[in-house]
């Protein structure tokens, strides 16, 4: 992405997501040591203002598991941002969403690694739907669509 | 029959090995036979559940599955030309089979259910029965269901001495685990789930060598140890770095190489390949080093340390040859090669990388058939997670139908290309190939392997000459790979 685009597409988020403070915006991403487009959503939210630290590790799924989230509604990562859990390629409209709205609830799963989401390469075919977790894990309805 | 079988173990000498095992101890399960004798050695293994010390106090012992009790299972050690008897008894509560990973054995004696022979029911043995054709560094694992009976301890070391081995101070086998274990210190039982399949399989938090958390390793200086690595875990790889120590490697999978320093000084070690490393201890007395894990970034540990004895066994290196004598392997006749390409597919990212590894090589070339969009979109569409030749195996259906045929007595180059973004260790049942180039370079050593590790979007060439016929798998060893449809069949006929 050209840096004039990158600014464009930073400003506008920033502007959506002008109530989220300080502090909201450490994320601490857990992902696979070999996953690379981990990495890739990792520098997407610190382009959109988030300080992330990565943090690879083989226990994945079993952090899934602890959070919540079912296998079949898995991301292929998993943030913890603000007291909430964001597992995948969530985009950040989602993310400022989750945290200026503040709902009672777990976190969201964008399951698996949709293509043309923050950090994949390729085309998006269709609007990524974001699942809820509830508090009582599992998969709630969708909590958005981008 | 009328060879001379070696009486089978009491059921107190059982125990006693399966005690000795736990504890980290190997005993050989026979004795030597005179050598005027036909060389018959009897083993038996017995499968079943079982609790062992994998980790030390304040945890308590760790449910697993073993051979006799014990993981890993006891190491039958014979001599090249030998012959072996394993009687298998099964005592799980599901249908196993052994197979013996590396050894050029007959197919019936291949230990693949439903293609080799009947899978053994719970309650029920088998008898192996095979020459040890090849000296090296083999082992030994049930192929059914294997991501979980392997996970759970099922595997033991299979040494084949030479004639005259090479002369060490100390010939020492390190079994290499991998365990996904809860904060109880029991195994998790996630095995097979999904995120483990569509990425680098069950990698788990706790690496054992001969089934204990190793700490430390006595060592003295000027010692010269022969060290044969065996990686029994389901999907981790290693990446060993000696610590200032100068390993040399004798023999990959079993099977004599030019000794030879390792690229970098680590040692790379795919699941179900083996090493032979000849180490000097050139560390000072009463000093100790560890030696390090590095495969993955970001999560490098200690894996083990050498403690040096206060007194020294030599002041310097010994300067005794290392290079072992070859085993009978057919030479390829590349000229007169026949020539198979072999695509793999599939896992998370695999779109993108086919993608553009696709665009990259263009149709009619090596993989193009990534290309065609029928078999692209059937992939897509799959429920299976990894694809050979845009088929993915089901192994619940025992149909296998042969994705090659090789005629019998002839050379073949097998032309793979690893168009995933994860690591895969190719696994080749009844032969050892030579590895002949990585990326289109040819290899410095033609090193014979069973199991090659292909990095993501790399294209490996191996030869070999089809002596053995029958039906043979060839699969990924990470096991939730093969789970994941990641296997095939090659009919040699």
């Amino acid at each position: 992405m050209s840096n004039i685009l990158k600014a464009l597409v930073l400003a506008s988020l920033l502007s959506s997501a002008g109530l989220a403070l300080a502090g909201e915006k450490d994320v601490t991403l857990y992902k696979n040591p070999q996953c690379g487009c981990c990495e890739g959503y990792a520098d997407y939210l610190r382009d959109n203002g988030f300080a992330v630290t990565v943090k690879p590790t083989h226990d994945l799924s079993g952090m899934s598991r602890e959070a919540g989230i079912p296998e079949e509604a898995e991301g292929c990562h998993l943030s913890f941002i603000d007291g909430y859990v964001v597992s995948g390629h969530v985009p950040v409209g989602t993310v400022n969403k989750l945290l200026t709205e503040r709902p009672d609830i777990k976190g969201v799963t964008l399951p698996g690694m949709p293509m043309g989401s923050p950090g994949m390469s390729g085309t998006k075919e269709a609007p990524f739907e974001i699942l809820e977790i509830p508090k009582s894990g599992g998969v709630g309805g969708i909590y958005a669509k981008e | 029959m009328s060879r001379f079988l070696k009486p089978t173990l009491t059921r107190r000498g059982f125990l006693a090995s399966a005690a000795a095992g736990a504890a980290g101890v190997m005993l050989p399960l026979y004795q030597q036979s005179p050598a005027n004798a036909a060389a018959m050695r009897e083993v038996r293994l017995r499968a079943a559940p079982g609790r062992v010390r994998l980790v030390p106090e304040p945890f308590g012992e760790t449910a697993i599955w073993g051979y006799n009790g014990a993981v890993p299972g006891p190491e039958i050690r014979i001599r090249q030309g030998e012959r072996l008897r394993v009687v298998v008894e099964n005592g799980l509560a599901e249908e196993t089979t052994v197979h013996w990973h590396g050894v050029r054995v007959p197919n019936a004696m291949d230990g693949v259910p439903h293609l080799t022979q009947p899978p053994i029911g719970a309650g029920e043995r088998f008898v192996y029965e095979f020459d040890a054709v090849d000296a090296g560094t083999f082992w030994y694992h049930p192929h059914q269901r294997g991501f979980e009976q392997v996970g759970r301890g099922l595997y033991g070391p299979l040494i084949v001495e030479e004639p005259e081995p090479i002369r060490v101070d100390r010939d020492v086998t390190w079994v290499l685990g991998d365990w996904r274990l809860k904060k109880s210190g029991e195994v998790s039982e996630d095995f097979g789930n999904r995120h483990d399949i569509h990425h680098n399989g069950r990698v788990g938090n706790t690496v054992t060598i001969n089934g204990r958390v190793p700490d430390s390793f006595a060592v003295k200086k000027g010692e010269r140890i022969r060290l044969r690595l065996i990686n029994a875990a389901n999907a981790r790889i290693f990446s060993l770095d000696f610590a200032g120590h100068e390993p040399v490697v004798i023999a990959l999978d079993g099977q004599p190489v030019t000794p030879h320093a390792p690229d970098g000084g680590r040692v790379v070690l795919g699941p179900a390949m083996r090493a032979d490393l000849v180490i000097d201890m050139t560390g000072e007395p009463g000093s100790r080093s560890s030696i390090m894990d590095r495969f993955y970034e970001g999560l490098e540990f200690p894996f083990v340390d050498f403690v040096y004895a206060d007194a020294s066994l030599r002041e310097r290196a010994p300067d005794w040859p290392m290079a072992l004598p070859a085993n009978p392997l057919p030479e390829p006749d590349l000229e007169n090669a026949s020539r198979n390409e072999v695509l793999f597919n599939g896992g998370m990212m695999g779109e993108m990388i086919a993608a553009e590894m696709g665009a990259k090589m263009g149709p009619g070339a090596a993989g193009g058939r990534m290309g065609g969009m029928h078999s692209m979109m059937e992939m897509m569409n799959s429920s299976s997670a990894w694809f050979i030749n845009g088929v993915a195996a089901d192994e619940t259906s025992h149909v296998m139908k042969p994705m090659l045929t090789l005629a019998r007595v002839r050379s073949h180059v097998i032309a793979m290309t690893n168009a995933t973004a994860w690591h895969h260790p190719m696994h080749l049942h009844g032969h050892s190939f030579r590895v002949i180039s990585r990326n289109g370079q040819p290899t410095r050593h033609r090193e014979w392997q069973d199991t090659v590790l292909i990095s993501p979007r790399e294209k490996v060439e191996i030869a070999f000459v089809a002596d053995n016929p029958g039906n043979w798998m060839f699969h990924c060893h990470v096991l939730e790979h093969q789970a994941g449809g990641m296997m095939g069949v090659i009919r040699v006929a």
